[in-house]
């Protein structure tokens, strides 16, 4: 989706960098991170709608950040990096919630078609949850400010 | 297998074979043989002493019965010369009656006569014309007038043949007078010579000058010289052995030797050793025999618990061989593995950056397209060159990382049969073009079994490009895939077999080797059949290569009814 908010976090600056102009040119807006502390604190500032995640990172590596970000209750996917020796990992990344995960090195249109199933998955679990609080507004309006808090 | 290293493996175990054989033969028919022998020699001369003590019981026995004989009647003649006058014996008719009285049992005696101290036959009694004979010229009577008996040797005397005197001397009022009688040279010579000691046994009697005194049988004549008599006289009983020749033929002779006390005459006794010895030589020859039948039967058992063995050693060796190379094989492709993994993943980071740049130009192109054409197509062939190569890399790597990591297994109950059809299915569109036919041989009997049919795919897909690829220089030929019960009967065995080119000799050991390939560079990794080696031992299957150059190659792929413990519980994980 033109315009969708993406947040990259990847130690490999270089590849984040890219991987941001890249995504760039295809009219997403895209901020670039390099570390799982950095992704949290980006997050807490502002909404992202999909979170592309390097599986391994020093610090903070991809499956504490996810961990964090699912604590969270975002309204965000995550897309996990992953090399070919970490399959298991990121099998139970997607266990913990995680979106779907894309093997390094990959092709910009692959990532950028999960990107875009994933931005479809969280549009939709956020309209899903939008009519439920409508409905509830219609039945109750007395709650809709602690709802829309 | 190497033609070298199996000519090496069979003069080694034909030498363990003869190895084995030497010295069982060595340890068990030597001490055997030598026990036997040396039982053997010491029986014979066991048995040998006996019969030789046997054979001098009876020839003593003998020499005192002859002895007897001749004491018996010298005893006779003394006693008549003492008890009766010279008178009396002359007068006709008491001579006749007292020869007729010692020969009334046997004629023992031919003659009696009377002979006065001059020589002249006072009386006679005997078939012979010997009244009147005087006999102070011969030997005999100076002998007898010296002793006072006396027993001749054999002699002709004057009735012209061979016998021998007794004489007994009596003094009677200043008169010397001499009572002799011969014996009866048959009686005495029946008495000696009839005694039968074996079948050829000869007996006979020597004087002390070594004269025959009975006829000693096919070796002489009486009265003759005996040859080689050396006339020593001894008291004890002495054993000689002879050897004669008759003919051409060579004859050993036991010669038993004793001396008669009076008068002093050598009983000789001869008997052929071969028919004497000849119950011992045939017990010798029936041990001998039974021995040596005994000592085949060693060698033949030996042989053949041998040849039993060698082959039971032959066959381990040669599963030892096919596990320690598994387990090299194992071995080589962990430690690959883990180095492999480790490269792979530090090259993943660069190529993933490479791949970035790469598509940040072409987005950089689309967008500010080149005017100069030429660079433009420079530019463009560049990047596709670039793209594709970073591909081929990004490919290379990722077949490094599957083959090193251990994912998890998803175990299922798979119809082997029903599996290979949708395997076969996929891989026949492509093949048909080729021109290779495939054939399928299901053993429809078979139970499904526990696997990770994922894995499994992999790995016959594998297989079958590889005997797809072995076709390649002819251009046709047949696949054919085959299912049937393990031969251990643990398992199910699955058979890839191709008609194509075949592996060389020296590349069989290599196949499983990581990045071993023999396709052209850019075509294969060489990491294929690694890969599927891999799965498949995970999987706790085996697989055999058989190989022909020129003519094909067979896979065998081994598999459990169900995959290793480890693999179950993991699977159930899931």
């Amino acid at each position: 989706m033109i315009g969708s908010k993406i947040l990259l976090v990847d130690d490999e600056e270089i590849f984040a960098d890219n991987m941001a102009k890249l995504l760039q040119g295809r009219q997403y807006k895209v901020t670039a991170v390099y570390n799982g502390e950095s992704a949290i604190k980006a997050l807490e500032n502002e909404n992202f709608d999909v979170v592309v995640l390097d599986l391994k990172m020093p610090g903070m590596n991809g499956i504490a950040t996810l961990k964090e970000i699912k604590n969270m209750g975002l309204f965000t996917e995550t897309l996990l990096l992953t090399g070919h020796g970490s399959v298991d990992a990121a099998v139970e990344a997607i266990r913990m919630g995680a979106y779907d995960f894309l093997n390094k090195p990959c092709e910009i249109d692959d990532l950028v078609e999960k990107i875009e199933g994933a931005w479809r998955k969280k549009d939709d679990a956020w309209k899903k949850d939008l009519e439920e609080k409508l409905k509830r507004v219609v039945e109750s309006p007395s709650d809709a400010f602690k709802l829309f808090d | 297998m190497d033609q070298n290293l199996e000519t090496k493996n069979k003069t080694y175990y034909s030498r363990l074979f003869r190895r084995f054989v030497f010295f069982t033969t060595i340890c068990s028919i030597v001490p055997l043989l030598l026990a036997g022998w040396a039982i053997n020699m010491h029986y014979s001369g066991f048995a040998r002493e006996r019969i030789l003590k046997t054979l001098q019981t009876r020839v003593d026995y003998h020499k005192k019965i002859i002895e007897l004989f001749l004491k018996e009647n010298k005893t006779r003649l003394d006693f008549i010369a003492r008890t009766n006058s010279i008178e009396f014996l002359i007068k006709e008719g008491n001579l006749t009656h007292i020869l007729n009285n010692i020969n009334r049992d046997s004629w023992v005696l031919t003659d009696i006569g009377i002979i006065d101290e001059n020589g002249d036959h006072a009386a006679y009694v005997g078939p012979y014309d010997l009244i009147n004979k005087n006999y102070s010229n011969t030997f005999w009577f100076r002998e007898v007038m010296e002793k006072e008996i006396y027993i001749s040797d054999m002699f002709m005397g004057f009735r012209k043949e061979p016998h021998f005197i007794m004489a007994v001397t009596k003094n009677e009022n200043c008169r010397r007078w001499i009572l002799r009688a011969t014996v009866n040279t048959d009686v005495f010579r029946s008495l000696v010579e009839n005694v039968r000691i074996g079948r050829t046994g000869d007996v006979y009697i020597l004087n002390s000058k070594g004269i025959y005194q009975t006829s000693p049988g096919s070796s002489g004549e009486i009265l003759t010289r005996a040859p080689g008599f050396k006339g020593e006289i001894h008291d004890d009983l002495k054993f000689r052995f002879l050897e004669t020749h008759d003919r051409d033929l060579k004859i050993k002779k036991i010669v038993c030797e004793t001396w008669l006390k009076d008068p002093r005459w050598l009983l000789v006794v001869r008997v052929g050793e071969k028919e004497f010895f000849e119950d011992i030589r045939h017990a010798n020859r029936a041990t001998l025999v039974s021995l040596h039948l005994s000592a085949l039967i060693i060698l033949i058992v030996t042989s053949f618990v041998t040849n039993h063995m060698v082959q039971v050693i032959k066959k381990r060796d040669s599963e030892l061989e096919g596990m320690n190379n598994q387990l090299i094989q194992a071995g080589k492709l962990a430690s690959i593995g883990e180095l492999s993994a480790g490269v792979a993943h530090e090259i993943n980071n660069p190529l993933a950056i490479i791949m970035t740049e790469h598509q940040l130009l072409l987005d950089a192109e689309k967008r500010i397209p080149i005017t100069d054409q030429d660079l433009g197509e420079q530019f463009a062939g560049s990047l596709s060159q670039i793209g594709t190569q970073v591909r081929r890399c990004a490919k290379i790597t990722k077949n490094l990382m599957k083959f090193a990591r251990r994912t998890r297994s998803f175990i299922e109950t798979v119809n082997i049969n029903i599996f290979l059809r949708e395997v076969i299915d996929l891989m026949e569109r492509e093949a048909k073009s080729d021109g290779i036919a495939f054939k399928s041989v299901l053993d429809e009997t078979l139970p499904p079994i526990l696997t990770d049919p994922s894995q499994l795919q992999q790995v016959f897909l594998n297989f079958i490009n590889n005997a797809i690829d072995a076709h390649e220089e002819k251009g046709f030929g047949t696949i054919t895939i085959s299912t049937c019960p393990a031969r251990d009967k643990t398992g199910i065995s699955i058979i890839v077999e191709d008609t194509g080119s075949g592996i060389k000799d020296p590349d069989i050991e290599k196949i499983f080797d990581p990045f071993f390939t023999t396709k052209a560079p850019g075509r294969g990794t060489g990491l294929g059949l690694s890969i599927c080696y891999n799965i498949v031992k995970q999987l706790g299957g085996q697989i055999q290569v058989e190989s022909h150059l020129g003519k094909g190659t067979r896979f065998t792929l081994t598999f459990p009814f169900k995959p290793p413990e480890d693999l179950m519980n993991n699977g159930q994980d899931k």
